[in-house]
């Protein structure tokens, strides 16, 4: 029993021996076409995680801008109705936090900030601030809904919010979710058909050499594995090389933009592009295993179907 | 292993009909001669053995498997008792002669050691250890179809193809080339040769299956060669 264990044991060490030293053959063999894909991939795969870099930033901008967009509503009668519109705000799913500010909270407010003319505001004689509620919004694109629900309350007197730069961050939100979007599957499928007509190609060299492989007996997998490597370790290696490029030209990038434009909100982490790298390796092993797997499956089942 | 091929009829397209209603039984250990003229049927019978194809009617059955109903995996299996010599040698040209033969161990899992004494074994067997680090294009006719018989019969198949395994080869080679089929099959291997060399067929008399249109027409044990009817 431990016999047949043991030779089933060597039986497969010798397989997994033979793929690697058949995959290394196969990256050695069409070297040209290796490096050329290899190159490719890391272009494709670094625009991949540019993109994506740039869609987290101009994301962190707009979160930036959208943590200050407040809608402001000023009530008719009193701290009653400030508490009925601040309720109904918060029952709502595309509000962040509901603060109420009291006639008197208004007027404390308004003394800080008129700082030493605080004194100015007793000529006023009594509070003639109205009681409000301060609404923040989880996107800049519901401030326009918000503020359109508060309007048709009964209990509120005037809505104040900056609409023209919530509506703009909204559509620059949207199209780069948009934009980013189409890069991606623009990438992933240049990064896919590249790596398909590499192995294809590869295929194709071996032709004869896996059709008598097939007929002295070796499995349809056995044939498969060594091309399906090839494919991830290309995809591999080009993920790989891209995030290291990725990294330092981030951190270059990144400073440049800080020194330059220091009021912008941007993600200086570099350990994101590390988190990036890995779902970026990934990547490139999903892509190649698919590629490899699709483009030598369809030759050996051409190849084992009988006529 | 015994070969039963029962009612084979093999069409191509709807005009060609390249076997046609072919019984034939082949015993283990059998050395069987395939003669006609071109075209006749006889690479398409061993490519229906080899079950490159399947047929359009009737079954083909080797030991106990029935031909039609394998899957891949089944298939992988089965042909790894089958040792094939192609009539083009089909020998890999990026490979030296030792590789040639190493790598069809190797691409049914056979661990290093006994790749390297089975090899060694076989090319001191066919007389090319010599020859084993040099690549097909730098050996002759001969030697090219020595290698592509070691390859065939390394795996120590129970039966062996051969597709005019002396074509294109002088008298000499010829001879040497069936002398080593010969030895092949008295150790107990089922050999089946495609052939169109009067001489061999003559000279190491066997049975002989003659086949014209895709039918079988004879079927003789110790057969000569019929220069009207097999050319």
């Amino acid at each position: 029993m431990s016999g047949t264990k043991g030779k089933a044991g060597t039986r497969r060490m010798a397989i997994f021996r033979y793929i690697l030293r058949d995959t290394w053959r196969l990256l050695a063999r069409n070297l040209g076409l290796s490096v050329l894909t290899f190159v490719t991939a890391v272009a494709v795969f670094y625009l991949v995680g540019a993109s994506v870099l740039f869609v987290m930033n101009t994301r962190a901008m707009i979160a930036g801008v959208e943590s200050n967009l407040f809608v402001q509503a000023y009530v008719k009668d009193g701290e009653e109705s400030m508490r009925t519109v601040a309720g109904k705000m918060q029952a709502m799913e595309c509000v962040a936090s509901v603060e109420t500010i009291t006639p008197q909270q208004a007027l404390e407010s308004l003394k800080a900030r008129l700082g030493s003319q605080a004194d100015a505001v007793t000529l006023l004689g009594d509070n003639p601030l109205p009681a409000s509620v301060q609404v923040q919004v989880k996107k800049a694109e519901f401030a326009t809904v918000v503020a359109r629900e508060l309007i048709a309350m009964p209990e509120v007197d005037d809505v104040v919010y900056s609409g023209e730069l919530a509506d703009r961050l909204g559509k620059i939100s949207s199209f780069v979710s948009r934009l980013s979007m189409v890069i991606l599957v623009i990438c992933i499928a240049a990064a896919s058909l590249v790596l398909f007509n590499t192995i294809r190609i590869s295929v194709y060299a071996r032709k004869d050499e896996i059709e008598t492989m097939l007929l002295v007996g070796a499995t349809p997998a056995f044939v498969a594995f060594p091309f399906v490597l090839q494919g991830v370790t290309l995809g591999v290696l080009g993920a790989l090389f891209a995030s290291g490029i990725l990294y330092f030209s981030y951190g270059y990038a990144i400073n440049a933009l800080i020194h330059s434009l220091p009021f912008l909100t941007l993600i200086k982490d570099r350990e994101l592009v590390l988190r990036l790298g890995i779902v970026l390796v990934g990547g490139g092993v999903t892509i190649g295993w698919i590629c490899s797997w699709l483009a030598v499956s369809k030759f050996i089942r051409a190849a084992t179907r009988p006529q | 292993m015994e070969i039963r091929i029962s009612g084979v009829t093999k069409q191509f397209y709807p005009d060609i009909v390249a076997l046609r209603d072919v019984y034939l039984t082949i015993p283990q250990g059998d050395f069987v001669y395939l003669v006609g003229p071109t075209g006749s049927g006889k690479t398409t019978l061993m490519r229906l053995i080899t079950r490159e194809l399947v047929p359009t009617k009737g079954q083909i059955t080797v030991g106990d498997c029935n031909l039609r109903s394998l899957g891949a995996i089944d298939l992988a299996y089965y042909r790894r008792d089958i040792g094939v010599v192609f009539q083009d040698f089909r020998l890999i040209e990026g490979l030296t002669v030792y590789e040639n033969i190493s790598f069809v161990q190797e691409a049914i899992g056979m661990p290093k050691n006994l790749v390297r004494e089975r090899t060694g074994e076989i090319l001191d067997r066919l007389g090319l250890w010599r020859r084993r680090h040099l690549y097909p294009e730098q050996l002759s006719g001969g030697e090219q179809q020595r290698v592509a018989i070691a390859r065939a019969m390394v795996n120590c198949p129970g039966i062996l193809l051969a597709d005019e395994p002396t074509g294109n080869l002088d008298l000499a080679t010829a001879e040497d080339i069936m002398s080593i089929l010969l030895s092949i099959n008295a150790s107990g291997t089922t050999v089946l040769v495609a052939t169109h060399n009067q001489y061999i067929v003559d000279e190491f008399r066997q049975r002989v299956v003659g086949i014209r249109r895709g039918r079988v027409v004879r079927d003789e044990r110790k057969g000569r060669y019929e220069a009207d009817g097999d050319l």
